[in-house]
């Protein structure tokens, strides 16, 4: 999968999770979960499982600790594709 | 050094199935945790609020660490409760309540913890009603500085919350220390910080939000 390929199916993944829907449309790599997305802390763990059933992958802590913004979600993503193949 | 670290989880807005899923709360609980639902169990308490009671108070201990270290990331499993403590006969009841505010738990049963992460060790007081859970962290057991409040809300867009909460916050300060020029800003990493006039004061506070609630909590060791 292309970065861009990620970046739209993780839209989904998000959707439920943010009432800023505008800012969702035009998310790029530097939108911050929170701050950017207010997304609730609680539901960051949401996120997390919504990703790995996704793109049937398995995000371990140390890699979910990186995923704080569009950018780094996309790195985490492709990096557990990649270690599938 | 002195921090703040407060956090409020509504239960109405937390996913009861979701949550029972090993998948979900073994990304929040650490195997050590487990047996600490037995007597929350024997309490008639459900596993999803024993999972988002121990949330709360890692949540808190991450903003109270987060003051002083900006780069420790928030992994709940890294953050664990050593113990928890029910008092004897703990009713929960629904927060019905339009707002509380308090100084430290003498005159309301909390549930009483430790966490640690890494070297670190905090002390968690926490109220777990039918509809939220709000926890407060300490460095000591004395909880007599630590003011906070717990207020409803109208409307839960973000932008709401996040105006109410400063204002709860605010009007609590200005009470408190008799003048009103207070105000939040924030710092680079995101935590909140009270102005006095254009000046930075060091009196820690922190900000929480979930749904229709909003919490917050500060310390100060003022005479009143």
């Amino acid at each position: 999968m292309t970065r861009q390929e990620i970046l739209d199916e993780l839209k989904k993944v998000i959707a439920p999770y943010t009432t800023n829907k505008e800012m969702l449309a035009g998310i790029d790599d530097h939108t911050d979960l929170i701050k950017d997305l207010k997304i609730n802390s609680a539901n960051l763990v949401d996120v997390i499982i919504d990703a790995e059933a996704k793109y049937d992958i398995e995000i371990d802590y140390d890699s979910a600790d990186k995923m704080v913004n569009v950018g780094t979600c996309i790195d985490v993503i492709s990096e557990k594709l990649n270690q599938k193949v | 050094m002195m921090s703040a670290g407060n956090d409020i989880v509504s239960l109405n807005a937390i996913n009861a199935a979701r949550t029972k899923q090993y998948k979900f709360y073994s990304k929040i609980l650490s195997e050590s945790e487990n047996p600490l639902y037995k007597e929350f169990s024997s309490a008639g308490i459900p596993f999803e609020n024993f999972v988002w009671l121990l949330w709360s108070i890692k949540e808190s201990a991450y903003k109270y660490l987060q003051r002083n270290n900006p780069d420790v990331i928030f992994t709940p499993v890294k953050f664990v409760v050593k113990q928890l403590q029910l008092p004897a006969n703990y009713i929960i009841t629904n927060f019905d309540s339009q707002q509380i505010e308090e100084n430290g738990f003498n005159t309301i049963l909390a549930i009483a913890g430790i966490v640690t992460y890494g070297q670190y060790t905090f002390h968690s007081r926490s109220l777990l009603y039918n509809n939220l859970i709000h926890s407060v962290v300490n460095n000591s057991e004395n909880f007599q500085d630590n003011y906070w409040g717990i207020k409803l809300i109208a409307d839960n867009d973000s932008e709401h919350q996040s105006k109410e909460v400063r204002s709860f916050l605010l009007e609590r300060l200005q009470r408190l220390f008799k003048t009103n020029d207070f105000s939040i800003s924030k710092s680079q990493s995101g935590l909140p910080i009270l102005l006095k006039g254009t000046d930075e004061t060091t009196l820690p506070v922190s900000l929480t939000h979930h749904e229709h609630f909003v919490a917050y909590s500060f310390h100060t060791t003022i005479n009143i």
